[in-house]
């Protein structure tokens, strides 16, 4: 079943990308610039697509070429308006090359696609927007300024339709929620805003001083890119750092061996259906993979002697983690972790936040599955009868759900 | 006259044998600005001299109390633009420009009088020199693409001094007021000055270009990236910062157990950066120093408390179980790529410079190991010498140094001892209880607490 799915998508994916590159082809034929300048300016984008990979933080993959992408139009034909066949030409031939290249290497087999789709169809609006914008409304305006709008505007626009077909063209992955796509690719504007504005400051410049403009274009850039990449690297290393503290009390006997990794796994699954967007789902990330660190203090005989509860330890994991200021926030999530959902008489308890929510419930799901030795279904039904006090329903729901669609649990039919 | 002076407590007098000679020169600065140039070209300054203030005012704490931020594009922009607008000069709007750019956020909140007006002295200054650069080489030169390439070269020696003054006048500051033990290591510096060059030379470039493309629109696209590069660092230096965190917090965890090892971690990892900035460690070799020094006793979470805080000598079985246990948080912790040199290093911190002792994953015996592991060898046995156990009470500093000279050549390296006696030195701050200068002493004080010393 999976395998038919992956090679009929693989084969509208190949078709996607002849018809795309025909268009582009097509394109050519109404483009004014010459064939040498097309040529040139799909090289270019190719180089820099296969070369310049900028990729963010909740897994969306953008590369140099978008900068190169959006510098097309506002570089290609006269200064007075756009060769917008030229425009899409060199975009629908460059990507159906990197696609054609990027397949070849076993690359994006599933997402291929949608992808496909939606940067087309996103460069096709932005590259229109700009060329009718340049000759219309905005052209009465004088001054430097007035090219500004133009570039602003269809950027939106490209960016508008970006965010719209990421959240309506999901396939495969089900248990990421249309929410969490939409949201996904927002969180990563800073990216997609910067390659697109070293793009506009290449095709600003480039008519005035000729190539002086690549490196002052390119100078920029280079620098939002180290700065990002030393702290994609940096985020790496630490989500490691607090991996393996977090085993520290597993492996010492203080707590259940695998425990913080599984609730983890689990409890971003929950985050990501339920809709929350990457910051929260990261707040999850942290918060699951800490949530038992206070553990580590058990070893300590006077507390064995005078005995503890839950609460403490989510008293010393919360204190553990307040060391960080990054991890403020979780550290608060971490404390309310064993906490009813709502309080008596209330419908809910503001005090004890999503994050802590999705926690409690994967948590004690991992923790009858694999330390009470309950089935899957079992545990569930432990959690729906702990829903309405304990435990959210709506997080319980979300997590059968889950469980369905992974195909751990079958639902039982009378 | 020096009267009151004197009576001020020691780090106001510190601070205001920095902060006046520094506003004076600040003073100084502007006044010749003044005299030697021209007013700047009022409309170009004021959207720059907005732009500057702003990123001064955001800048990032990349390493302690060093701060990055890209204004120094910003300066190199707006000189470029005005030496080479006719009519217009540079100087005296960079210093002024600088002038403005004296607080930060931290000043207002924490009250503080000495930081703004040592900034003040320090920015106005780099300005005025490299605005000095900027007016004898670009004045009236050509708006055109064939004069780029000499804006660059100037542009790059007017970064040059800007980045130099500036950092030649905070690390005298730093030093003098807040002292050597308070900072962390300069690791970022030799990125910190290419990173500013980089971007003066980027920055004059975009001066130029923007006169001669005649747009203004390109700023906007420049303060952009920009602004997404600052973020990125911004987010990059708080989540630095949070890794050091996480490890404290659990090292504060594991003294909290023990109330005779309190802050040994912190002190351990202090004297090992002595040790390791009189060695001329630099960069990555003096942070890995420190972080090694950090996570030296993590091994001992696992080991269960009775083992840790047991009177006198462990048994031979307790002893194996003591170092299995801390063996199994090292083998986790080097998981972490990062980590794992600095694993290395701490898990060795008890084999001996001759090859004897026991050590972890990369001992050889018979073989001395890393000079690394020798200074946290050497840091370590200090701080337990000069702080109280349960046994017996903290010993001199005096003591704890010949003991280490004693044991110099066998069990300590040498060179590292050295090293840690002229660091110690250089500080002048003595560590221990002043006057126990023998074990049996320190042992017999801690039985009977009422027998105090007298001389």
């Amino acid at each position: 079943m999976a395998s038919w799915t992956s090679r009929t998508l693989s084969l509208v994916s190949w078709l996607y990308v002849v018809v795309i590159a025909g268009l582009g082809l097509y394109a050519a034929t109404l483009a004014s610039s010459d064939l040498l300048t097309i040529l040139v300016a799909v090289t270019a984008l190719v180089v820099a697509s296969m070369v310049g990979v900028a990729a963010s933080s909740s897994g969306n993959r953008f590369t140099t070429g978008l900068a190169v992408a959006a510098a097309v139009p506002m570089a290609l034909g006269p200064s007075d308006r756009v060769d917008l066949g030229g425009s899409i030409a060199v975009y629908g031939i460059g990507l159906a090359i990197v696609w054609a290249v990027r397949y070849s290497r076993g690359e994006g087999h599933v997402d291929l696609l949608p992808t496909l789709v939606r940067r087309f169809a996103g460069y096709v609006v932005y590259a229109t927007a700009y060329s009718a914008l340049r000759v219309g409304p905005f052209t009465e305006l004088t001054g430097e300024w007035k090219d500004l709008f133009p570039f602003g505007a269809a950027l939106a626009a490209w960016i508008g339709v970006e965010v719209v077909l990421r959240a309506v063209l999901v396939v495969g992955k089900r248990e990421l929620s249309r929410g969490y796509l939409a949201r996904s690719l927002l969180h990563d504007l800073n990216v997609f805003l910067g390659l697109a504005m070293t793009g506009a400051l290449f095709g600003e410049l480039w008519p005035a001083i000729g190539w002086w403009a690549l490196p002052i274009a390119l100078l920029p850039y280079s620098f939002a890119h180290l700065a990002f990449k030393r702290f994609q690297q940096t985020k790496v290393t630490y989500k490691q750092t607090i991996r393996v503290l977090a085993r520290i009390p597993e492996v010492s006997g203080l707590g259940a061996d695998g425990h913080a990794d599984r609730t983890t796994e689990l409890a971003t699954a929950i985050g990501k259906e339920i809709g929350l967007g990457p910051v929260q789902v990261e707040d999850v990330e942290y918060a699951g993979l800490m949530h038992d660190i206070g553990r580590v203090s058990l070893n300590e005989p006077q507390i064995l002697r005078m005995g503890y509860s839950d609460d403490d330890i989510a008293r010393w994991s919360s204190e553990i983690i307040a060391e960080s200021p990054y991890l403020s926030r979780v550290a608060t999530h971490v404390r309310h972790q064993y906490e009813p959902y709502r309080k008596p008489g209330e419908q809910t308890d503001p005090d004890v936040s999503v994050v802590s929510r999705i926690i409690k419930v994967a948590a004690a799901y991992d923790w009858q599955v694999h330390q009470d030795g309950l089935s899957p279904l079992q545990a569930l039904e432990n959690l729906h009868a702990g829903a309405a006090y304990k435990y959210d329903p709506e997080i319980v729901a979300s997590l059968r759900r889950l469980l369905v669609s992974r195909g751990v649990l079958t639902p039982v039919r009378v | 006259m020096r009267g009151w002076f004197a009576r001020l407590r020691p780090t106001v007098q510190r601070r205001l044998r920095i902060a006046v000679p520094y506003a004076l020169m600040g003073l100084a600065a502007l006044a010749v600005s003044l005299y030697l140039s021209g007013p700047p070209d009022w409309g170009y300054w004021l959207p720059f001299a907005v732009l500057f203030v702003l990123l001064e005012f955001f800048a990032v704490e990349v390493n302690d109390r060093m701060l990055q931020s890209s204004s120094v594009m910003v300066a190199m922009t707006a000189g470029v633009i005005l030496a080479m607008r006719p009519g217009s000069d540079a100087m005296f709007g960079m210093a002024l420009m600088g002038a403005l750019a004296l607080f930060t956020p931290a000043d207002f909140k924490e009250k503080r009088w000495f930081q703004p007006l040592a900034n003040f002295g320090q920015i106005v200054t780099a300005g005025a020199v490299s605005g000095f650069i900027l007016d004898v080489n670009l004045d009236g030169v050509a708006q055109s693409t064939d004069s780029l390439v000499l804006v660059l070269v100037v542009s790059a020696v007017a970064a040059l001094a800007y980045t130099t003054v500036q950092n030649v006048l905070v690390r005298r500051a730093v030093k003098t007021v807040f002292g050597r033990d308070n900072l962390e290591p300069w690791s970022q510096m030799p990125a910190l000055f290419t990173g500013q060059v980089t971007m003066g030379i980027l920055g004059g470039l975009i001066g130029a270009a923007f006169l001669i493309a005649d747009r203004e629109a390109i700023i906007v696209f420049i303060v952009g990236v920009y602004a997404i590069g600052h973020l990125s660092l911004y987010a990059f230096a708080q989540l630095r910062d949070s890794h050091l965190g996480s490890i404290r917090g659990f090292v504060k965890t594991l003294e909290a157990k023990d109330m005779y090892t309190r802050g040994h971690t912190e002190r351990v990892a202090l004297f090992a950066q002595m040790i390791g900035e009189e060695l001329k460690f630099t960069g990555t070799q003096l942070e890995t120093v420190r972080w090694s020094a950090l996570i030296h006793d993590l091994g001992k979470l696992a080991v269960p408390t009775e083992l840790i805080r047991k009177r006198g000598r462990l048994d031979d079985e307790e002893y194996a179980e003591m170092k299995a246990h801390a063996r199994l948080v090292e083998e986790i912790l080097a998981e972490v790529d990062f980590l794992r040199p600095m694993v290395e290093i701490a898990s060795n911190h008890h084999s001996n410079f001759d090859g004897s002792g026991y050590g972890g994953s990369g001992h050889v015996g018979g073989r001395s190991p890393r000079v690394e592991v020798c200074i946290i060898a050497v840091a370590d046995a200090f701080d337990a010498m000069t702080s109280a156990r349960s046994y017996r009470m903290a010993l001199s500093q005096q003591y704890a140094i010949s003991e280490l000279r004693r044991n110099s050549g066998a069990q300590f390296d040498p060179e590292v001892v050295d090293a840690f006696e002229r660091a110690l030195a250089k500080t002048g701050r003595r560590w221990g209880a002043p006057h126990v200068n023998d074990e049996e002493m320190a042992r017999r004080l801690a039985e009977e607490p009422e027998l105090t010393l007298r001389g």
